[in-house]
Formats: C-alpha cells, structure tokens, sequence
C-alpha cells in the first residue's frame, strides 16, 4: 500500500513534467541594462536576451524567458527550474566548479577611472588614492590582488550605484569598473565629465575571467555542443553584429 | 512624470497585488501552523512537546533568506535527484505562488507557535477546568473557552509578526515570483533612477501595513470588551 501511494505521489508530481518540448527555459535577471532588463510593458529586453533568441533560432527551439533574481541564479538552474543561464555570467573558476559554461558570448574589459587631474603611470603611481569597487565582484578581485598590494586604498560597496554617489560625494578618487557599465552608468551623466579612464584595457584571465557564457547544469553536453555552433554561427552570419550594433558602438565580442 | 515613468509604476502597483496575496495565504498558513505547535508545545506529551520545540527552535533560529532557499532550492533539487535516481526523465518543477505561500507560512508559523502558546498561558488555567468541569470535550473547551480569549492576549505579538512577514515578501523573488520589490529593482536598472521606484515600493508597504494596524486595532478593541485597560 505504501510503496503504491509513493508510486501514485510521484506520478502525480511527474504530471505535466514531460511537457518540455522544443522549449528552451532561458533564465534571466531583467536588472542589468543594456543586457537584461525590462521595457516599460513589462518585455524582457536587453543584448542578452537577443542574443538568446538569435541562438534559440539557430538550434530551432523556442526561448521561454524564466525571470530569476540573481542570488539564487545557481541553486535555480540546479533545481532544474530552467535549461540555461543567458543573463551576463562571467566564466570564472569558481562557478566552472558547480556549473557548465559554453564558449563566451562577450567579454567586455575593465578599466580603471580616476579624476582627470591625477596623473597615471602604473598602479605605483597611485599610491595613497582611494578606490571604490563592487563587492564580490571580478573587480574588486583585481584591485585587492594588484593595486592594494601597491599601497592604493580599495574601499568595497554594496552596489556600483554607491561607488558613483561617494565618487561624487568627494569620498573617492576613482573606481575600477566594466567599461561599459562605467561608460553608461557614470561618465557619460552629468558629473562624470571631471573623470576619465586610465590604463590598459584590463583582461587578465586569473581576476576577470573569459568573459559571459551561458551556463548549463553538467551533463547537458549536447546542448553545450549546441550552444557553442550557435554562437559560432552568428557571429559568422552577421546576426550577432546586428544585435551588438543595435546596443553598442563597439565590438563586445572583445579578445 | 513621463509616460514610461508612469508605466513603470503601474508595474509596481500591479506586483503590490501579489505581495498581498501572498501575505495573506501565507498568515492562513501561519496561524495553522501556529496553533498546532502552540497545541503541541502545551500538550504535556513529550514527544508532542519536543516536535514543538524543535520546529520553534530551529526555524526561529536560521535567516528567512536562507531557510527559503534551502526549503525552495534543497527541496526541488532533493526531489528531482530522487527522481533520476529512480531512472526518470522528468522534472518537477513547483508552483512559485504555493511555494512562497507554503514557505514564508512555515517560517512565520514558529513565530505563532511562541505568540499562542504565551497567549494560551496567559488565560487562567481556572478557565479551562470550570470548561472540563461542565463537561465540555477538549475541542469544545479551546473553540468556546480558551480561542476567545486568547485572542486579547495573542493580538499585540500577533500584530508584530504580520507586520514583519508582509516585508519578509520582498524575498520571494528569490523562488521566481514578481513582487513589488523586484519590480522596483528591474524599473530603476532600466531608468537608472532608483530613489523614485523605491520610494513608491516604500510608499506602498506603508500603507499595507497602515490598513492592517487600523484593521488589527478596530479587532483588539473588539476582543478587549469588558476588559479593564491598565493603569496606574
């Protein structure tokens, strides 16, 4: 009797499991613009999210867009509430130990951001200024492991928006950001003009990683062979071109 | 304020809808959940007791944002691993709604537990023997005798705990669901003007929480008849 109510439970749990289809579950966390975020009517929009569609048309599957806040992106896509990540994760190490990565889909570099009136001659130069970075974040990795060793002062925050407001308050010389975030996000707004990017184009694989890929449960292995021709395929056909000139002035492919 | 602003907003107050939907099922939840560890902790059975203990210990004692993820996360990736253990294909894949109704009504549900039992403990136990001397059944004497008037007594913890899990709702956007603070988060990343969003988020607690105090005191009043307010 035991062992049939069992039976009967899991069945009823399975019901309407099977239904997956051609559907691929795309999850997304719609509050990272340009990528991800969504319009005034409420439609998930953003690079990533065409970018997604572009793929989903190359392996002819249908992207549902599944809405995840971001703290729990991983334990989701474990829990099997949806196929794949395509909302800008960074390849990095430590993810690559509980999740799968297909090949990158962009990879935009970091840079440093100082006011205009300092002078920048290698992280030694800046010795004594003070820095703001996004905690946790690929940045922040950086500016612990090569300017803080250099004597610079990193400060960490909670949110990049607070980094820009303490920059703004005085409290800050600069910040190491994502070009792109920086580019949009502060010195193209008013009060950015006193600001100005300094340095190499920052890539170092050990600190930022091999850019955004979309990440699969392990064991998805056709779907990563998938994927990995799709994005091949666009970038060859001119369709990721479209989508990237649609949002950016500049190639986010990057090296 | 433009259009698009006003969009947004509209967004918002649409995701309020749900907050409130499911902070109402989850204080259904709750206070079920509440009696019946109130009943368990006051049963005088030790295995009853020690269960009661247990659940008002261990859930009052963990973060709601990692309880839901462990509850939420743990319990779907428990399953669908059982499953593939037992050679199926299929997924499950649970409804958030139920899930953050069942989840948030399973935390707070320990908060009701200490509320009830103190309330129950609060009517003299002079009460309950006149009942069981008039020969009333158990649940005769909790639904005529003790309910009523430990409603007095529970209404002021009781008060607190709402007012502290319809915030706690701000977290089932963890679980999938579109709530008003989530909205509010999308709406200023695609603006990137976040002040006007979450003020209006804010606006919006306050006056969900102003409604319940108003509804909650017009209750105590209520409750209180007959009773004399302390003083000195």
């Amino acid at each position: 009797m035991k062992k049939l109510l069992l039976a009967a439970a899991i069945g009823a749990l399975c019901a309407g499991a099977f239904a997956q289809g051609k559907d691929l579950k795309v999850a997304i966390d719609p509050t990272y613009e340009p990528f991800t975020f969504k319009t005034a009517d409420g439609k998930p929009t953003g690079f990533d999210v065409d970018i997604a569609n572009a793929l989903c048309e190359q392996i002819k599957r249908k992207c549902v867009f599944v809405e995840q806040a971001w703290d729990a992106m991983i334990p989701g896509l474990q829990a099997k509430k949806y196929d794949v990540i395509i909302s800008s994760m960074s390849i990095t190490a430590d993810r690559l130990k509980v999740v799968d990565f297909t090949d990158k889909y962009y990879n935009t570099p970091s840079k440093i951001v100082l006011k205009k009136d300092i002078k920048f001659d290698g992280p030694a130069s800046i010795k004594g200024k003070k820095l703001g970075v996004l905690k946790a974040s690929t940045q922040e990795k950086y500016a612990l492991g090569e300017l803080k060793t250099k004597g610079v002062e990193i400060v960490s925050y909670d949110a990049q928006d607070q980094v820009y407001l303490d920059i703004k308050a005085g409290r800050l010389d600069g910040t190491v950001a994502d070009t792109l975030e920086v580019g949009g996000g502060f010195l193209s707004k008013p009060g950015g003009e006193a600001y100005q990017f300094v340095g190499p184009e920052l890539y170092i694989p050990k600190y930022f990683g091999t850019g955004a890929g979309i990440a699969l449960r392990k064991g998805q292995g056709d779907l990563k062979k998938q994927l990995n021709a799709g994005i091949k395929a666009i970038r060859g056909n001119g369709k990721y071109k479209a989508i990237n000139d649609k949002y950016f002035k500049f190639d986010v492919y990057g090296k | 304020m433009t259009s698009n602003t006003q969009s947004y907003l509209l967004v918002i107050l649409q995701g309020s809808l749900l907050t409130v939907g499911v902070s109402l099922g989850a204080l259904a939840v709750s206070i079920l959940l509440g009696l019946l560890g109130a009943a368990a902790k006051l049963s005088g059975r030790p295995v009853l007791t020690a269960l009661g203990t247990f659940y008002s210990t261990l859930i009052r004692g963990i973060p709601d944002l990692v309880l839901m993820l462990l509850v939420f996360y743990g319990g779907t990736i428990g399953i669908n691993t059982l499953l593939e253990k037992l050679g199926s294909e299929a997924t499950i894949d649970i409804e958030p709604f139920a899930a953050g109704v069942v989840t948030i009504g399973f935390i707070y549900g320990a908060y009701m537990t200490e509320t009830f039992r103190g309330a129950i403990l609060a009517i003299p136990k002079g009460q309950m023997e006149a009942a069981w001397a008039f020969g009333m059944s158990r649940s005769q004497t909790f639904l005529r005798i003790t309910l009523p008037q430990m409603v007095r007594y529970a209404l002021p913890g009781f008060t607190n705990n709402w007012l502290v899990l319809i915030k706690a709702t701000a977290l089932v956007s963890l679980i999938g669901l579109q709530e008003m603070t989530y909205l509010a988060k999308q709406a200023s990343s695609a603006t990137r003007s976040p002040f006007m969003y979450f003020l209006f988020t804010g606006a919006l607690f306050l006056v969900y929480t102003s409604v319940s105090l108003f509804a909650l005191r017009k209750l105590n009043q209520r409750y209180s008849l007959g009773t004399k307010r302390g003083q000195l």
